[in-house]
Order: C-alpha cells, then structure tokens, then sequence
C-alpha cells in the first residue's frame, strides 16, 4: 500500500511549485512526475460568468482516496497527490490538480489518465455553467 | 425506522429546495424511501429520475441498487450524475 498519498478537496486555489516541493519531500526515488490541471474555460456559443462547483466533500474525497489507492495497487508509483477545488470559479481558474510519480514515465502518465477518467463521473462534484444568456447544470457527455 | 437526515445536492437541491431535512420516515429501502417522501409534496417527484438519473448515498456509501436496505442508516443523500473534473 503507497502511503504517499495526497488528497484534498478545497475552496483555495493550489500552488503547483509548493506541491513539487512536497513531493521531492516525500520521495527520492521518482525519475517522472506527471501534472494534470483542469482549469475553467470560456463557452463556444456563450459568454461564461462564472462556474458553480458543488460537492458533497466528505464523500468526495475518500471516493477519490478509494481511487488513488486503486492506482496504487495497479501501477508502481512513488507518490499521488489529487487536490479539487469547489466554490465559484472564473475563466482559467483552476479547478483540479492530480500529480503522480513513478520511477519511469509509463506508470505516472497512465495512473493520471485513469484517476482523472474517474474523477469525472464518480465522485460527487457538480458543475454549473452561468453565462450571459444562459446557465446550466453540466452533464457528462 | 425513525428519523432520518436527507441531503440533497445540485439539481435536485434546487427543485426540493432545501440542502438538507430530518425527516421520520417507514422505508426500509431506497424505492420505497422515494415512494414515500413524493406524498411529502410535488416537488419530490424529481426523484423519480425522469429527467436524469438519481444517485444516492447511504452513510456516505454510494448505492446502485435501489433495493439497498437503508435500515439503521442515519443520513441518506439524492444526487444527479457526478461531473467532477
């Protein structure tokens, strides 16, 4: 079982070059670190205000340690770190942070696909798109 | 069974309007659960998961079974699929 495990789920932004810090910290033996940021963007057809993020935190964040550890157990990492904001955030504001660490790059690169295609769908956050002339609840396409 | 607390959360916090309620229910599962609280006024119909489907938690425990017993549970939440990310 990897106890260098990271999981948060915050209203603060995160400070990507604090979190490498912790990580070298926390591990001498990782040759590839991988960084995935999900950030707010502008609409295609609207004028994006603001994105509502709403989440049910305690469940959300052992729904995501339940995945780091699933990780673990698939892929020989060195370090997970997953931290997901909710709250109102503007265009470019970061939304979710997942850095994984492994010796070699093949490990690292696929842990983060495959936390990040289930953050998508099975931990409990809610995205509300409020633009100029409309706002909706976003739906997993 | 007794008192319960419900949680709602996103599109279905905002059809019942309200985050959370204690409320004595009789179920002794999810299906009747939602059956019962529809007598509870029109709102609640949202979850009959016409228009999406509806998630619940049980103790913090996610359910896809909707036989799931909820007896001894103390809170039970409703939700609409999860868009994280």
């Amino acid at each position: 079982m990897l106890n260098k495990i990271i999981v948060a789920v915050q209203k603060s932004d995160f400070d990507l070059n604090s979190e490498l810090e912790t990580l070298k910290l926390k591990t001498e033996k990782a040759g590839a670190v991988v960084i995935f940021v999900g950030k707010v963007r502008d609409l295609d057809d609207d004028n994006l205000r603001y994105l509502e993020i709403e989440s049910f935190e305690d469940l959300a964040k052992s729904q995501i340690k339940e995945i780091c550890d699933d990780a673990a157990n698939k892929w020989d990492l060195e370090f997970i770190l997953v931290k997901h904001r909710f709250g109102r955030l503007k265009i470019n504001d970061n939304i979710v942070l997942v850095i994984t660490s492994s010796k070699h790059r093949k490990n690292a690169y696929e842990a983060s696909a495959f936390i990040m295609e289930y953050l998508k769908s099975n931990v409990p956050f809610w995205k509300k798109e409020v633009a100029d002339k409309t706002q909706k609840w976003v739906e997993n396409s | 069974m007794g008192k319960v607390k419900l949680k709602y959360f996103s599109r279905i916090r905002e059809t019942i309007g309200k985050t959370s309620e204690l409320v004595e229910i009789k179920s002794t599962n999810i299906q009747d659960l939602i059956e019962e609280l529809q007598a509870m006024g029109e709102q609640y119909s949202v979850l009959k998961g016409r228009d999406f489907a509806i998630y619940s938690a049980v103790d913090q425990n996610i359910v896809t079974d909707v036989k799931t017993s909820i007896e001894g549970a103390t809170e039970i939440a409703f939700f609409p699929p999860m868009t994280g990310g």
